[in-house]
């Protein structure tokens, strides 16, 4: 029995390593998304197209121009002398955020029981630039130490009702987006990598007209299974180490928890991921089939993996769909263990829901397999 | 023949894909040491057969019996001593020669010793000495095949499947492909074989006539050709063959001559007919009249595919039934 496993084992080996294309999609590639990523979200949101209508024209108006250009957040794209500009520019996405001086901005000032207001128009059709501008302002608003009300226009409150602003300032110091993107690229790409090199593995086979052969040759299909199982879980393990490897030194993101906790849960998810893969590689004809299958549940996973909206913003009924996505739970567990450094005492919901979750797909799929092979 | 040993029968084989019936009450048995040819056109249940001689699909009734065990999908225990080699190409393109053998023998369990023999035999057998380390795909059609045969018997087996092995292969390569067959059942092998081609069909042993799911005629070649042909073979040489078929159809269609099938072989027309005398008589006459040279006419031994032809039209009953 082990005998024949290994011959199997020994044999996909051969063929990652003559067509190179896929082991060099799944090792580099995923390296390669990862510091593109990691490079891009590294730096803070700086030169955000900003429009100004001063229509004080005081030298408290043009000190209050300076200092919000002064923070490197805003780039000026024009002073304008009316509304129709701003919202023509709004309109085309040319702006992120417009700030309207009143005439009346410097008496205000002065005046004793004055009320100096501003009217800050942010694009929030782009949640995250208009997020940033909004804190700058502030910032800047509070650092001239001017009681000023800030009047926000168009930016409906429900759009950043889930950005938890406090919690990524404890665990992210740095306020670096890095810390935030490149763990949830990690764990996209250790998804991607499973499940595409599991989907091809009876894919394949089927559309080379191979697998009929290996089915007439002395071999149990649960050695089948484990033969086409192992490079799976093998080659998931060494990407996943050469991508954290990527993560903590190039980005500096820290692994506070313990690097074992973390290799045997990501060992657990791949096996998760595995079944998922293996069913549909043995439900697809073709390995054309089973890549664009992989990619539309990995398109659906994407949507839970916190990584374009948070899941705490989503509606509810989306958010009790995470549940039962194996790569929330488990991104749960690599941000926690990276970034909090959590150990198994706060991370047990999570790993108990993908223990489920592991258990049913890898059941239902391990007699999806044996049935389709017998 | 020799002792007649069976290694492996089918029963009433039927298998039903919804509506469609794709085999219909095939029954046969294979013998030690021959090879057994199941001829038929495209389409008419060779390959659902073999696979359900096989156990890779299960049979809407009847049973399949190789080697005294019961082929249900659960027979892994006889799946050592059967070797396999389906119509597509049964080994991994981007394998070398010497890995595709190497992993066969790793898989049928063959220990490191005896696994370098056979693969030195596989090797010398298929020619392929010297090619170990090419990669499958660089192999042209031909070789693919040897080397696919070769992989297919590493293990040495008792029963060898072969579904239409030779298709698309050109026909020295083919030859030399009967050949090692021959060597093969010489060692006592059983081998089943499906082909559409006639001249493969000639080596077989014993035949099998598959049309639409039914075995319309089985027995030796010799068998066949004698019980099989509602007639003899009347055959008409001539320059205008086109011409002297559309003739006889004519007067066949008049009633004035009566024969039992015309077909055009090459340059030359065969007549098939219970009654050579008369009817030879009659064609000359018409073609005289027509004036039509003939530059001879005889009586020839039917060719397997006019003995296929006449059998796909009269779909007569079988020769016998096992």
């Amino acid at each position: 029995m082990i005998r024949r496993i290994l011959a199997l084992v020994k044999k996909e080996f051969i063929h990652l390593r003559s067509d190179w294309w896929m082991p060099a999609f799944m090792l580099i590639g995923g390296a390669l998304e990862l510091l593109a990523i990691g490079w891009a979200t590294s730096r803070p949101i700086t030169n955000l197209p900003l429009m100004i209508w001063d229509q004080d024209h005081s030298p408290a108006s043009r000190e209050l121009v300076l200092a919000l250009e002064n923070t490197g957040t805003f780039l000026l794209e024009d002073q304008v002398q009316s509304l129709s500009p701003i919202e023509d520019a709004l309109n085309r996405g040319d702006i992120n955020a417009a700030l309207i001086i009143p005439p009346d901005y410097s008496t205000q000032l002065t005046s004793l029981l004055g009320k100096p207001t501003l009217n800050v128009i942010l694009n929030g059709a782009e949640s995250i630039p208009a997020r940033e501008a909004q804190r700058a302002i502030e910032g800047v608003v509070h650092d001239l130490g001017e009681q000023v009300v800030l009047q926000h226009l168009g930016l409906d409150p429900d759009q950043t009702a889930g950005f938890n602003f406090s919690l990524r300032v404890w665990f992210n110091e740095a306020l670096s987006e890095a810390y935030y993107s490149t763990p949830a690229e990690l764990g996209l790409m250790l998804e991607f990598t499973i499940l595409l090199f599991a989907a091809i593995t009876f894919s394949r086979e089927k559309e080379f007209g191979t697998l009929e052969q290996m089915l007439v040759m002395p071999f149990s299909s649960l050695e089948i299974i484990l033969g086409k199982a192992i490079p799976v879980i093998l080659v998931g393990m060494a990407d996943f180490a050469l991508m954290l490897g990527v993560v903590h030194f190039a980005f500096h993101v820290p692994i506070r928890g313990s690097g074992l906790l973390l290799f045997v849960l990501a060992l657990g998810y791949t096996i998760v991921e595995l079944g998922k893969g293996m069913a549909i590689s043995v439900f697809s004809k073709s390995q054309h089939q089973a890549f664009l299958l992989v990619l539309m549940i990995g398109m659906i996973d994407f949507m839970f993996l916190g990584y374009a909206v948070p899941v705490e913003s989503m509606p509810r009924i989306m958010q009790l769909l995470a549940n039962i996505i194996p790569a929330h739970h488990w991104l749960n567990i690599l941000r926690s263990i990276m970034l909090k450094g959590s150990g198994l005492a706060a991370l047990w919901p999570s790993i108990l829901a993908l223990v489920i979750l592991g258990i049913i797909i890898n059941t239902f799929s391990l007699l999806y397999v044996r049935r389709k092979l017998e | 023949m020799n002792d007649n040993q069976i290694t492996g029968r089918a029963e009433n084989l039927v298998k039903d894909f919804g509506d469609f019936r794709a085999v219909n009450q095939v029954s046969f048995t294979l013998h030690k040491g021959e090879i057994f040819g199941f001829l038929g056109p495209n389409g008419s249940g060779k390959t659902t057969t073999i696979r359900m001689m096989l156990g890779l699909l299960a049979p809407t009734q009847g049973r399949v019996e190789i080697l005294g065990t019961e082929m249900d999908g659960q027979s892994s225990s006889i799946l050592p001593r059967i070797g396999y080699m389906s119509q597509r190409f049964s080994l991994y393109n981007d394998l070398t020669v010497l890995q595709n053998l190497n992993y066969y023998g790793q898989v049928y369990g063959l220990d490191s010793i005896k696994r370098k023999l056979q693969v030195q035999e596989a090797l010398a057998i298929s020619g392929l000495s010297g090619s170990e380390h090419i990669q499958t795909k660089d192999l042209s059609g031909g070789w693919r095949q040897r080397l696919a045969l070769s992989a297919a018997i590493l293990h040495q087996p008792e029963v060898l499947f072969l579904d239409e092995p030779t298709a698309g292969v050109d026909p020295v390569s083919r030859r030399s492909f009967w050949d090692l067959l021959y060597t093969l059942v010489a060692r006592g092998i059983s081998v089943f074989i499906t082909t559409h081609y006639m001249d493969e069909a000639e080596h077989c042993h014993r035949l099998a006539f598959i049309q639409r799911g039914k075995i319309i005629a089985q027995g030796s070649l010799k068998e066949i050709k004698q019980t099989m042909m509602p007639g003899q073979v009347l055959e008409i040489d001539t320059d205008q063959a086109g011409k002297v078929i559309r003739i006889l159809r004519k007067a066949y269609q008049n009633g004035n001559i009566d024969y039992k099938d015309l077909e055009l072989h090459g340059s030359l027309v065969h007549v098939i007919t219970p009654q050579v005398q008369s009817l030879s008589r009659h064609i000359k006459k018409l073609l005289k009249a027509d004036k039509i040279t003939l530059n001879s006419m005889s009586v020839v031994d039917p060719t397997l595919e006019d003995v296929f032809i006449a059998c796909m039209r009269d779909n007569v009953p079988e020769v016998h039934n096992e």
